[in-house]
């Protein structure tokens, strides 16, 4: 496992030396001052022992990081610990007193809160609607909308929120939403705030401005339970970290006391390559040329002036901080979103305005960040979502005529080309696990041996055994002499198969890094970008 | 032609079932279940009012058993779409069907008559004046000398809109229907609301239906909606399911169709009047959704979409 | 008990049925009838010697109007304008074949194609509301049904009104623009016709391209859009042929007894709506469409053979029909498609 250096982009900018002196209680206390404390947690999911025996402590006014790996259990201890799910055993205490939650609204009764990592906010209220919600102040029968902006006001200047009461949600930023959930839950007089995977969607900036925020709780004697995967942060932020992986606790320790190399030993437990680097490719002529392709949105363009090229053998990664125009891009790409300017050629031939058909004609293939809203249909049969896009040509239709026993040939050559482990290609794709699902849609678009292939997250949600295995096909099919446009939120993904990478900002192309010279530090400056310029 | 107190008294009487029936659709859209069932639950309702006034020879309790019926008929789309996630659109239809079956069947059960019941025995609505009301000149003659229910119905407006705005089960209702899951979250039980809209669509369908029966006529003929619970349908979404706005969409179609009974005195075929608050209703979508459109194209740079370096201490 | 026996008897439909007609039982019970001797009339009524002509007949256009909506449902795209597609079939078929100067089976031909048209040109124009103008289908659909029928009223009342006659009814076809009957009774080629719309569509969804789209666009529509297939180019095509099936009814109901153009005498008996019944029972595949759209014709039938020997209203039938539905729709959601609605 490759490390990341151990002075990165989001330590620079807190008070980091302020959350690294232990407060008092803050540490791994006796279980008898304990805020949180779980014993034993076992949760079987068919097939799977999700939970293992979890013992998970967490004192109050400290901000504790639970760690692992994909699939490591984090998700269900949490959902446990907040009533979503019933766990097969173990104990649970909350303030010393043992608990039993059927329902979120139970935990949050006892001081629980949670900021899921979807924000589950009401788009078109005010903030103020959003945080009393279900427990509206009320004068004469109607809500008192003066008390309830006054009790948000007051919270978000104390805890130094910076929330304007009266804003609608829809209108505000990613990061000032998630301090809108904060809000939600302090109002609820939330003693523990468990945060899942809070920085996935913000820039570095937010990221900081966050942790600032979140050491404030921990100075009101907030504790704060933070999910996450990602080293860096755990290091800048917390007190104490417990790891887990297949379901066990793999090491309990005191940040201050440890170095990311010993986390990421304890969240990996063997030497596993995730962050291998693939060799260069053989590269060739240019496949995808993109020219000031625009595509408006309200207000400032979501894709602004972007040009570049894809050249046969060769990967490019396009890296970034969700929501600044990778997904646009790859829409007005692949025809699914009309662009406003620019010009797009894919082998010579212009398909700027051009159908999904004549693009795919053209050659390109796609596999989308969605698997099951986009890439599939997941109600239908295996066998039918391998044929389709095969389905007007020979073998499978013969003189107009579809021919069932060839979509069934069709359907089990690349199920065995690609190793799917399904059953019947006429059972529905929902029945595969993602890994499969991934397989399925990864295969039917690389059968089609198009000179380009755009792939969205090709990993999301997919077993690590699973991971290396796509990734060797999108090599191999590079090598092969294709071109590849890679969307990843992966930074290992992206600097592990990129032969370029491309770091989307505010719409732009705010930077372009070659393989040699691509590391995470570099590559999270540069998703900074614009985010970082005079304010 | 002018538009004189009588066309608009006239309209505020043909709109009145399509607006009660509306603001039942608009709660139910408010709180994300789709009622296309709107037509069969006013059928249920003027039937059932009918009934009940027969029976009662009392038109106060005809719309009594019209709300009752129609509840109890509105738990069918509350069961089946709330609880056991059945679509929404072919439960719909199964409903308008079924209350087209129902009421046929019962009309011939009950009265023993096919087609259509009348009676000079059976009692209406009647008018009713607002005191002080009546003697204003123009005014008077608009909104004096209208069924009970036709009063009901614009309070019914600012109840809803007020409840909607100002009240708590209103926000949480608006939260239900935009975010189900958020609201679960926050212990506020989508079920419940979601049943409660539904509900709520049965007793003003079955007021709808009431009014139609026994306000605007005084009878009951098969099928005497005649896609009265389809505009509503529409109203709902061309007035974006809120209150004031599906007034004003039922107010153009009642217009409409006044207007049209009017121009048939002057030899407007009756079919072109028949067909032209359809018609109306449809251009009148055009043009809201072609406004949408533009104003989101045409949206001015907001200053909060970019990402705000925020506090950085 | 062998699986196979119990899979069927606990299955949706089984349930459905089980479930209406209790309940159509319970209903008959507190009216006075015995349950039992309405469902034995209306299974007599239905399928005896007597009947079961009649409930061909009837199968005729509840079928076709079945296929006509099943047809942009299996690509999950609701036509609630069948109405008015199938009077403006009726209506112009009507106006073709009284005008029409050629030899009768000529004139035949051309009424039958006419009354295709006007009904594929005018679903087609809702296809264009939502394709260009954002109003959700089912909506523009349902919107457009009534300024039809009013129209094709409007024509059967005025100028083409029969001279003389007190009802509003077109004059009668001439001899020769007549569908032959089959045998003595009230079939006639009309059947032939529906038939071959069966065979079609069944050969198309399952053995073309084209058929394969369409169901995997009804699957999730998004899926079908990635993968190349035009949308809007392909409700415009679904919506003009329901629309040509719905004309064809109207087409067959008008040049078959009595031969002319009756004001509401295609909207009356329903057909519309028991068709979309049957094409939502059988989730539009095409067998079942016809399965299910036949079923519902022979309980039609068979419920006026019950009226005539029971005295039990015949609407029971309805009832019961809309029941199946209701209860086929909470046991099994497998219509369930993306919420819709645009807010």
């Amino acid at each position: 496992m490759t490390l990341p250096p151990s002075d990165d982009g989001a330590r620079g900018e807190g008070a980091r030396v302020a959350a690294k002196t232990p407060r008092p209680g803050a540490g791994t206390g006796a279980s008898a001052s304990a805020e949180v404390e779980m014993r034993g947690i076992v949760k079987h999911f068919p097939g799977v022992r999700a939970n293992d025996g979890i013992d998970l402590t967490v004192a109050p006014g400290e901000i504790h990081a639970l760690m692992g790996e994909n699939g490591a259990g984090k998700s269900t201890l949490m959902s446990i610990l907040y009533g979503m799910q019933r766990p097969d055993a173990g104990t649970i205490l909350i303030g010393g007193r043992e608990v039993s939650f059927t329902s979120p609204t139970q935990a949050i009764a006892a001081g629980l809160g949670m900021v899921h990592q979807g924000f589950k906010l009401f788009p078109s209220l005010s903030v103020t609607d959003n945080v009393v919600y279900g427990r509206e102040p009320r004068r004469r029968g109607l809500i008192d909308r003066a008390a309830a902006r006054r009790k948000v006001a007051e919270l978000s200047e104390r805890f130094g929120l910076g929330v304007d009461p009266g804003a609608p949600v829809a209108e505000l930023p990613v990061g000032v939403r998630q301090r809108v959930e904060i809000l939600k839950l302090l109002y609820r007089d939330a003693r523990v705030l468990i945060l899942d995977e809070p920085t996935a969607v913000l820039t570095p900036a937010e990221t900081g401005a966050l942790f600032d925020v979140l050491r404030g709780l921990a100075a009101h004697d907030r504790t704060v339970l933070i999910v996450t995967h990602k080293l860096r942060e755990v290091m800048a932020l917390s007190d104490n970290v417990t790891v887990l992986r297949d379901g066990r606790v793999a090491a309990r320790l005191r940040t201050a006391a440890t170095t990311p190399a010993e986390i990421a030993e304890a969240m990996t437990g063997r030497a596993i390559e995730l962050d291998r680097r693939y060799p260069a490719g053989a590269i060739g002529g240019p496949v995808l040329e993109v020219t000031g392709l625009t595509v408006r949105g309200e207000g400032r363009p979501l894709v602004d002036r972007v040009s570049c090229t894809v050249r046969a053998g060769e990967v490019v990664g396009i890296a970034g901080v969700a929501g600044n125009g990778q997904t646009e891009l790859i829409e007005a790409l692949v025809g699914l979103r009309p662009p406003d300017g620019g010009r797009v050629t894919v082998d010579g031939r212009d398909v700027t305005d051009a159908p999904v058909a004549a693009r795919r004609a053209a050659g390109l293939a796609y596999v989308p960040e969605d698997r099951a809203e986009v890439g599939s249909a997941p109600d239908a049969s295996i066998g039918d979502n391998l044929a389709m896009g095969f389905h007007r040509a020979e073998p499978l239709t013969v003189r107009g005529l579809l021919r069932p026993a060839a979509v069934r040939a069709h359907a089990r050559r690349l199920i065995g080309e690609f190793g799917v482990k399904a059953g019947d290609p006429a059972d529905p794709v929902s029945t595969l696990s993602g890994g499969n699902h991934q397989k399925v849609i990864l295969g039917r678009e690389m059968a089609h041996d198009a000179r380009l292939l755009v792939v969205e997250q090709p990993t999301r949600g997919v077993d690590i055994g699973s991971i290396q295995n796509i990734h060797a096909r999108l090599i191999g099919y590079r090598d092969a002499g294709h071109a590849i446009l890679l969307v990843s939120a992966e930074l290992s993904e992206i600097i592990g198969l990129s032969d370029r990478i491309l770091v989307m900002s505010e719409g732009r192309i705010a930077t372009e890094l070659d393989r040699g010279e691509a590391d995470e530090r570099r590559l999270g400056l540069a998703m900074a970008g614009a985010a970082e310029g005079p304010a | 032609m002018p538009i004189d107190a009588e066309l608009l008294a006239s309209a505020l009487r043909a709109l009145t079932p399509i607006l009660l029936a509306a603001l039942g659709g608009a709660l139910c859209q408010r709180a994300g279940v789709f009622n296309i069932s709107l037509e069969g639950m006013m059928l249920v309702g003027c039937f059932s009012a009918v009934t009940g006034s027969w029976f009662t020879g009392s038109a106060w309790l005809g719309v009594l058993v019209a709300v009752a019926a129609t509840t109890a008929f509105s738990l069918v789309l509350a069961v089946g779409s709330v609880s056991l996630k059945a679509d929404a659109i072919v439960l719909g239809v199964a409903m308008n069907l079924l209350a087209v079956g129902l009421t046929a069947f019962l009309l011939r059960t009950v009265f023993g008559v096919q087609g259509a019941f009348s009676d000079p025995e059976l009692k209406g609505l009647g008018a009713v004046g607002l005191p002080g009301l009546d003697d204003v000149p123009y005014v008077g003659d608009v909104l004096g000398g209208q069924s009970p229910l036709v009063y009901l119905s614009w309070v019914a407006v600012a109840v809803a809109a007020v409840f909607l705005s100002r009240h708590a089960w209103g926000l949480r209702l608006r939260g239900v229907g935009e975010r189900p899951d958020a609201a679960l979250s926050l212990g506020v039980s989508v079920t419940k609301y979601q049943y409660a809209a539904v509900l709520a669509s049965g007793t003003l369908c079955g007021l709808a239906g009431a009014q139609l029966a026994l306000g605007n006529v005084t009878l009951f003929s098969e099928n005497m909606t005649s896609g009265r619970g389809w505009i509503a349908v529409v109203a709902v979404m061309l007035g974006r399911a809120a209150p004031v706005g599906v007034l004003l969409a039922a107010l153009l179609f009642g217009i409409v169709e006044a207007l049209g009974f009017r121009l048939q005195g002057q030899g407007l075929p009756q079919q072109a009047a028949d067909a032209a608050p359809y018609l109306v209703t449809l251009v009148a979508l055009f043009l809201s959704t072609a406004r949408r459109r533009a104003r989101r194209a045409s949206a001015p740079a907001d200053e909060h979409a970019a990402p705000q370096p925020a506090s950085l201490g | 008990m062998p699986r196979a026996i119990r899979g069927v008897l606990f299955s949706p439909i089984v349930f459905a049925l089980v479930t209406a007609l209790a309940i159509g039982a319970v209903m008959l019970a507190v009216t006075g009838a015995n349950p039992l001797t309405a469902y034995q009339a209306i299974v007599t009524g239905a399928l005896g010697a007597d009947g079961i002509g009649n409930s061909l007949t009837q199968a005729v256009p509840v079928t076709g109007m079945a296929l006509a909506l099943a047809i942009p449902l299996r690509a999950g795209l609701v036509n609630l304008g069948g109405d008015g597609q199938l009077v403006l079939g009726g209506i112009t078929a009507a106006a073709v074949g009284l005008a029409s100067p050629l030899p009768g089976p000529l004139t035949l031909v051309l009424a039958i194609l006419a009354g295709m048209a006007a009904g594929a040109l005018y679903a087609a124009l809702a296809a264009v509301c939502e394709n260009r103008f954002g109003v959700p289908l089912l909506v523009s659909s349902l919107l457009l049904s009534y300024p039809a029928m009013s129209a094709a009223s409007y024509l059967a009342r005025f100028p083409l009104k029969e001279e003389g006659s007190s009802l509003p009814q077109t004059r009668q076809l001439p001899d020769g623009v007549h569908l032959p009957s089959l045998g003595s009774g009230t079939l006639n080629a009309g059947l032939f016709l529906v038939a071959a719309v069966v065979i079609a569509y069944a050969v198309i969804d399952a053995r073309t391209p084209t058929g394969f789209e369409i169901r995997m666009t009804g699957r999730n529509a998004r899926f079908a859009t990635y993968a190349g297939v035009d949308r809007p180019r392909l409700t415009l095509r679904l919506m003009a042929v329901s629309g040509a099936v719905a004309g064809l009814v109207g087409s067959i109901g008008v040049l078959s007894f009595p031969y002319r153009f009756i004001d509401g005498a295609l909207i009356t008996p329903n057909y519309t709506w028991t068709g979309l019944l049957a094409a939502l029972l059988a989730g539009a595949a095409p067998l079942g469409t016809l399965a299910a759209a036949v079923f519902f014709a022979a309980m039609t039938t068979g419920g006026a053979g019950m009226e005539r020997v029971t005295e039990v209203p015949r609407e029971i039938t309805t009832v019961l029909q809309a029941l199946i539905i209701v209860f086929l729709a909470v046991r099994t959601g497998i219509f369930r498609r993306q919420p819709r609605g645009d807010s």
